[in-house]
């Protein structure tokens, strides 16, 4: 896809987490609207993916560990193919496969458990490391919020990841500044983020997380990279591209209304 | 095969099943050393992954290796690994179903001994038993900790293996088998009570068995070396025949075999089941025989227990 058409399926893929959220009566829509452009450019541009085999070995695998961001990545899965569309409404019900937190043995597409927290970089690490064993020449993606980062295994991970040279491993830092109690700065000493994992021996970069070229060249540059792993840090804003939702904590977890639903789509498809 | 410690025997079946399998791995939080692991490294050095004092990170590291096809086996201190790693073995391993395989070493106060509670670990069992989709092997010597590392090794899924300090006594015959998922019967003294005894205390449940036998209270002993899955069908056979039944563990009492046989007579035939094991509280630092006896699991408190169950 070219840059202009990743922009509009980042801002498709917003408008059908509304459309589920608003479906299925729950789920985190805020969450979702950050990371919607690094989604768009990894499955619709850069990841390795057989959606109509999504046990291929040699894939690319992705890791959501911020987990209750799963409607986009669901939206994006569906978008793909991996399910049909009909099963976005049925988001977190026993009719249909989506869970309220990412599960992969009831979900195609979907690489790992995740959602407690923190865990996301060390399943990748362990991943990238298989893979390497098996000799597969892929990528393992991983996207973390901020607030998350707060955890120590993140940490631990860290420091094992550049010590085993997980070249192949390269994590997104969703950098809103939100988590659910707050700001992460009011509630932690969190930051600088990219001070502490090029302190942990990581190559890291800092970029604007809603631009889909700068998204792109990070890949590019972390790809390049093969001795360490790599950090992009993404500025990203929460709930971004709806008004209502923009910087607006409240919107972590909430349903939308129908009417909401229709500003959203406005704001989004108009 | 030579007589090994407990540690070495496991690790010996990790080395002879890692010549046969290449995506045999071994995660280590700095447990190398402790886990007798040293001849797998020499032998295969890419294949030992040190990932630091950090066990949640081993754990989840482990859950990533299976996930890309291999086949890891974590090992640390059990109390480590059952309890600061205990949601990364429930939710990235246990959950999917993951083929990872733990390793917990210092099981009970006899594994942990002089070091005290921060190394004594008593709940382990109990925690991983409610854990769905887990299953807990606990072997009674350095022969049976060989032949259940095998058995570990040939299951698909979460396995749990319980070591003790690597100095356990000798207690079977090296060509005793080990089955999984199968409890055995060691002693057949007669038909008025039933012990069911696990791990590395075995030895004072065979002495007890037989001081029982000599005053006249006739104990069938069986070695339960699966925790879970219990082996239901044999425990009711062998509840049917007695009258009572005691439970001889180095683990609390809650939680592990003792809540387990428990469990299975209310099910199927209940009767008066008496515990031994840790008495709900933290011991302290001791020589191991001193301690077991110290704090209730001495042969004469097996004894006892058995007589007092048919009062």
């Amino acid at each position: 896809m070219n840059t202009g058409e990743l922009y509009r399926m980042a801002n498709r893929l917003r408008m059908d987490v509304v459309e589920m959220v608003h479906a299925s009566g729950d789920g985190h829509p805020g969450p979702c609207m950050s990371i919607a452009e690094i989604l768009s450019v990894l499955y619709f541009d850069e990841m390795r993916l057989r959606p109509e085999e999504p046990g291929w070995g040699e894939r690319d695998r992705l890791i959501l560990s911020k987990g209750h961001a799963c409607p986009i990545q669901y939206a994006a899965l569906a978008r793909k193919g991996f399910f049909p569309m009909e099963e976005l409404p049925k988001l977190r019900t026993l009719k249909g496969i989506l869970q309220g937190h990412p599960d992969m043995n009831k979900t195609p597409g979907i690489d790992s458990v995740s959602g407690s927290l923190g865990n996301g970089i060390a399943v990748g690490l362990g991943m990238a490391l298989g893979c390497r064993f098996r000799n597969i020449e892929n990528y393992v993606y991983v996207i973390v919020g901020d607030g998350e980062l707060e955890e120590g295994i993140v940490w631990e991970a860290a420091m094992a990841a550049a010590k085993h040279g997980a070249g192949r491993l390269i994590v997104f830092g969703d950098l809103n500044n939100h988590q659910s109690g707050g700001h992460v700065t009011e509630l932690s000493s969190l930051y600088p983020v990219d001070e502490k994992f090029r302190a942990f021996h990581w190559h890291v970069q800092s970029i604007d997380g809603h631009d889909v070229d700068a998204i792109r060249e990070a890949i590019r540059s972390a790809k390049a990279e093969k001795r360490v792993p790599s950090f992009i840090g993404c500025k990203t804003l929460k709930g971004k591209n709806i008004s209502y939702m923009e910087d607006n904590n409240a919107w972590h977890k909430r349903t939308p209304t129908a009417e909401e639903v229709e500003i959203a789509r406005k704001e989004l498809m108009g | 095969m030579s007589i090994l410690s407990t540690r070495e025997a496991a690790m010996r079946a990790l080395i002879e099943a890692a010549r046969e399998d290449e995506t045999l791995v071994v995660v280590s939080p700095d447990s190398m050393l402790a886990a007798r692991a040293v001849p797998f490294q020499r032998e295969f050095p890419d294949r030992l992954i040190e990932v630091g004092i950090a066990e949640q990170n081993a754990v989840d590291v482990a859950a990533g290796l299976a996930a890309a096809g291999m086949k890891p086996v974590v090992i640390s201190y059990a109390g480590f690994l059952t309890m600061r790693a205990c949601e990364m073995i429930r939710t990235f391993v246990a959950y999917p179903g993951l083929n990872v395989k733990f390793i917990g070493l210092n099981g009970g106060m006899l594994g942990g001994e002089r070091e005290g509670v921060t190394h004594q670990f008593y709940e382990d069992v109990g925690i991983l038993r409610s854990m769905p989709g887990v299953e807990i092997l606990t072997p009674a010597d350095a022969h049976q900790a060989y032949r259940a590392a095998k058995a570990m090794l040939d299951r698909r899924g979460p396995v749990y293996l319980r070591l003790g300090s690597g100095r356990e006594p000798e207690v079977f015959d090296e060509h005793t088998p080990f089955e999984f998922g199968k409890i055995r019967e060691v002693l057949a003294y007669g038909d008025d009570v039933a012990l069911f005894a696990s791990g590395f205390i075995m030895n004072r449940a065979i002495e007890a068995a037989k001081r029982l036998n000599g005053r006249g209270v006739g104990a069938n002993l069986y070695d339960v070396s699966t925790i879970k899955p219990l082996d239901m069908e044999a425990v009711g056979a062998a509840l049917r025949r007695v009258r009572a039944a005691v439970t001889v563990e180095d683990h609390n009492i809650y939680g592990g075999l003792g809540s387990a046989i428990c469990e299975a007579a209310c099910q199927i035939k209940p009767l008066r089941v008496e515990r031994v094991g840790l008495r709900d509280l933290y011991p302290r630092s001791g020589a191991a025989d001193e301690l077991l006896d110290a704090y209730g699991l001495s042969i004469e408190d097996i004894a006892d227990a058995a007589e007092r169950s048919l009062r």
